[in-house]
């Protein structure tokens, strides 16, 4: 159906006169056929047009105002309208889509995108990563938006946009679809305890959810698992970027570890003699810091522990998690009780032994699946006032990450709080609505595509919607993610036998 | 109220015959001792059999003890395990539950697709028993989120839980690679927790579950087991007070040689040094070579000497695991041998294109692709019927038939 008419304009930047009634909207997508191809255009801006002059036009609207003198024009169509500015996206041919490199001719028509004109979007992968619908505007279009998410995952995610945009549903969107696949492990950092869904729809509800989750909590429910780490799976390493060390603290942390191996923890508690000397006031602040992170205690000799940090339970639990994550399979854990300092301990232990093991090649990478870790308010690890205090886990991990298939899944409101080149490493972004300005300048600077038009867009995103840029898309794709609900409604769960058991 | 409580009996277990006998004896210590203390009742959590259809031999002394332990009133409460369940109810289990011998109390109803386990209530104790079974892989795990347990922790105790499956919050770090199921899916508040299935001894006490017991096996199960544990075990609960108790039949004496860069004839030296080192009366005796030998081959070392010497001074039985003793010469065999896979692959190129059908490259992925095919197994509960149909179907649709 036809939508407007091509009227003048440059590449990128076409004028369109919109039809009478057709409402065209930003970030809507036109088409244009050409002897070439159809060249798909998308609405960046909208203006008003009109063949009254803007002398006219003011006194006109002050006879309505001033004299309640009706107005109306004759061939009022005709004469007043709106213009789009439309930048050209890709070229198709046959189902192919190549860079655009054409203007459609002037006065070429543009109509509404079909399905069928995007089945190239449509392909499935395989390995899969579901975003969403195809969106024009804020109309859905049936066509499933999937990333290569080997390599999507691989070259890091950033989700960026402002509270209650959607950050939650889409994040729930992409482990439900990416639980049933093998070519990804997840593990989630869940500060508000949302995900499994412990009160709720959650991802404990997904057929496959008893094979395939893991779900460490300090109060499971049935089918959680009760989070308890024994500190001698600890090493110094772990507590880099999560506890502000000086040089001397952490030579005396690396001089106990090398001294004490595993037990070393329970040997600063107890402030156990060291061959190598240290101011004793470095001993006092490590001993009190180490407490302090770990929630724990001394009675006499004895070290009492508090929270999930553990002397005696919990010897395979950071095991357990990357052996889930290198099968594939989606771990959890709860963060909602800890402070902030745990929370990333927790991610510092485990993103680091999975790493590592990467590193080492204890695991073959070729045959391994990608491992995501999933951040939320990333700037906490990956700011940039945290990482001029040094390096840590997430940062090595995202900047060096992707030979090894370990990758992040960086959630932010504020994403100009993270540094340009660990940005830029980010090769897939899922754009939200954001409203501050310079959160979308940071954006928009670092994107795989050119979004330099496309600020108003951003600003005018509604609640799921999105814009995806990445470098495994053809062009920056506006999607809709669909309600948790849906998603859930379309998975059955299997009926299960009770065999054995005796009447 | 006192108990007893036994797990992994695995009776028919052990291929050694000498090593097989002593599981039976093991087991039947474990009976002597129930009925000598006296105990009110005993649990078994599983793999009682090897099997689900065990030998004449294995069935005939468990009958005979069962029927000990029921001539002195004590009643035997027990759950099948991973070994001798059977989701058809052909295990002998099922035998011995008809006989009056034993009572499985893993019982119960589906109630709206959700699974209701009943309790099973000692009649002399008062107390209140119920369990899981365990099923191969941990298929187990499924039941239990289907569980119905509000009824469960409802009801007033006393009350025992037996169960055939590994916590994941209580492996130890040597089976962090098990599969295990959360704590959370046991149900609550129960005074007992019986547990089967891991062979470790543990006692745990935590939140909600004040006593979750792994008794250990009755007798160890393989070489590795021997030597970490060194004897059966099982568990006495004499009104609250939890004992562990060690069924130790046989000394067993470890030894422990290191090959590395030494010569076959240097490791036998090593291994004659030994015998005068330990006292092997009746013991069983654990041998275990590793490294790689500078010169020679495994098998030359001497070991049948070796064992003749430990059986002369009077050992039970000698077991040996040189599973990591290579020589040089091996290494270097090893090397161009491929995995399975790698083997057929090279097969299979060497061979494609002998059909003229397709090109080479098409007939090499269609012929790995049948093998995939035609190696799947039949799944558990799957009909034979089905299962052929199921893989017929399979080779139909690669073939595009």
């Amino acid at each position: 159906m036809t939508k407007g008419l091509i009227v003048s304009g440059q590449f990128g930047d076409i004028l369109v006169r919109e039809k009478a009634g057709k409402a065209l909207e930003l970030g809507e997508l036109l088409i244009a056929d050409t002897p070439q191809g159809k060249i798909l255009l998308q609405v960046f801006d909208l203006v008003y047009g009109s063949q009254l002059g803007q002398q006219q036009l003011e006194l006109l609207s002050g006879l309505k105002l001033e004299e309640n003198i009706g107005l109306q024009f004759f061939d009022e169509a005709v004469r007043q309208y709106i213009l789009a500015r439309v930048k050209n996206l890709v070229t198709i041919t046959d189902s192919k889509s190549r860079a655009a490199k054409t203007l459609p001719q002037c006065f070429s028509e543009i109509r509404d995108v079909t399905a069928s004109d995007v089945s190239f979007l449509s392909t499935k992968h395989a390995t899969p990563l579901f975003i969403g619908k195809l969106r024009s505007g804020s109309k859905v279009i049936d066509v499933p938006i999937y990333l290569d998410g080997h390599k999507a995952l691989s070259h890091h995610v950033l989700i960026a946009g402002t509270t209650g945009r959607g950050k939650s549903v889409l994040m729930h969107t992409l482990l439900w679809h990416t639980l049933g696949e093998d070519y990804c492990g997840l593990l989630v950092l869940d500060p508000h305890d949302e995900y499994y869904g412990r009160n709720g729809p959650g991802l404990k509800d997904h057929p496959q959810s008893r094979e395939r989750v893991a779900y460490y909590t300090p109060h499971p429910p049935a089918g959680g698992r009760s989070l308890k780490i024994d500190i001698k799976q600890l090493t110094p390493l772990h507590f880099r970027g999560v506890v502000e060390w000086s040089d001397p603290q952490l030579q005396a942390l690396s001089a106990y570890h090398h001294e004490y191996r595993d037990a070393w923890i329970e040997a600063v508690i107890r402030q156990q003699p060291l061959k190598v000397s240290f101011n004793e006031a470095t001993f006092a602040v490590i001993k009190r810091q180490l407490m302090q992170t770990l929630s724990l205690s001394l009675d006499g000799e004895t070290v009492h522990c508090r929270g999930i940090f553990d002397t005696h339970a919990g010897q395979s639990t950071i095991d357990d998690m990357v052996k889930e994550l290198e099968r594939g399979h989606t771990v959890i854990i709860d963060t909602s009780e800890f402070s902030g300092a745990v929370e990333i301990l927790i991610g510092s232990i485990i993103a680091t032994e999975a790493f590592e093991r990467r590193k080492r090649a204890i695991v073959d990478v070729k045959q391994a699946p990608v491992i995501s870790i999933v951040l939320e308010e990333a700037p906490r690890v990956l700011g940039r006032d945290v990482l001029e205090r040094g390096p840590n886990i997430f940062s090595t991990i995202a900047r060096e990450g992707r030979k090894f298939k370990v990758g992040l899944t960086a959630i932010t409101q504020l994403p100009s709080l993270i540094p340009r080149d660990i940005l830029a490493n980010m090769n897939t972004k899922i754009i939200l609505g954001v409203e501050l300005k310079p959160e979308r300048q940071a954006i928009i600077e670092s994107a795989a595509q050119d979004l330099s038009a496309d600020e108003r867009t951003i600003a005018a995103l509604d609640k799921g919607e999105a814009i995806v840029t990445s470098n495994f898309l053809p062009f920056a794709t506006p999607v809709k993610i669909p309600a948790f609900e849906e998603t859930m409604k379309a998975f059955t769960k299997p009926a299960r036998s009770f065999a054995g058991i005796t009447p | 109220m006192k108990f007893a409580h036994l797990a992994d009996v695995h009776l028919g277990g052990w291929r050694e015959p000498k090593l097989r006998e002593v599981n039976v004896r093991s087991f039947c210590t474990v009976i002597d001792r129930c009925i000598a203390t006296p105990v009110d009742f005993v649990l078994i959590a599983g793999d009682l059999f090897n099997t689900s259809l065990p030998s004449m031999d294995a069935l005939k002394i468990c009958v005979q003890k069962l029927k000990e332990l029921k001539d002195h009133g004590i009643p035997v409460y027990l759950i099948p395990g991973s070994h001798d369940f059977s989701p058809s109810g052909k295990t002998m289990i099922d035998i011995i539950e008809h006989a009056g011998l034993a009572v499985n109390v893993a019982k119960g109803d589906v109630v709206d697709g959700k699974l209701k386990l009943r309790f099973t209530i000692d009649p002399k104790t008062g107390t209140k028993i119920t369990g899981m079974f365990g099923k191969k892989g941990g298929l187990e795990k499924h039941y239990y989120y289907e569980l119905l347990k509000e009824h469960l922790e409802a009801e007033p105790g006393p009350k025992i839980f037996l169960f055939h499956s590994p916590i994941a919050e209580l492996k130890p770090e040597e089976l962090a690679g098990m599969d295990a199921m959360p704590l959370s899916l046991l149900p609550a508040g129960f005074d007992y927790y019986a547990g089967g299935h891991v062979h470790v001894v543990q006692h745990a006490r935590l939140k909600d579950y004040p006593n979750v017991v792994y008794p250990g096996p009755v007798f160890p199960n393989n070489f590795a087991e021997i030597e970490k544990l060194e004897s059966g075990s099982f568990v006495l609960w004499n009104d609250g007070k939890i004992t562990h108790e060690k069924i130790r039949l046989h000394p067993v004496v470890k030894i422990a040689v290191d090959a590395q860069h030494k010569t076959a004839a240097e490791v036998t030296s090593m291994l004659e040094d030994e015998l005068a080192k330990h006292p092997f009366a009746q013991a069983i005796v654990l041998v275990r070579i590793g490294g790689v030998l500078s010169q020679g081959k495994p098998s030359d070392v001497n070991l049948g000497a070796f064992v003749d010497s430990c059986v002369q001074k009077g050992a039970h039985v000698v077991l040996k695991n040189t599973n990591k003793l290579e020589s040089k010469e091996f290494e270097e065999i090893k090397v161009s041998t491929a995995s399975v896979e790698d083997i057929e692959e090279r097969l299979i190129m060497e061979h494609a294109g002998q059909l003229k059908l397709m090109p080479p490259d098409k007939e090499a992925a269609l012929a790995k692709e049948l093998i995939r095919v035609l190696s799947a197994e039949k799944d558990e509960g799957e009909r034979i019927i089905d299962f052929e149909k199921r893989i017929s179907q399979d080779v139909d649709k690669l073939l595009g038939l």
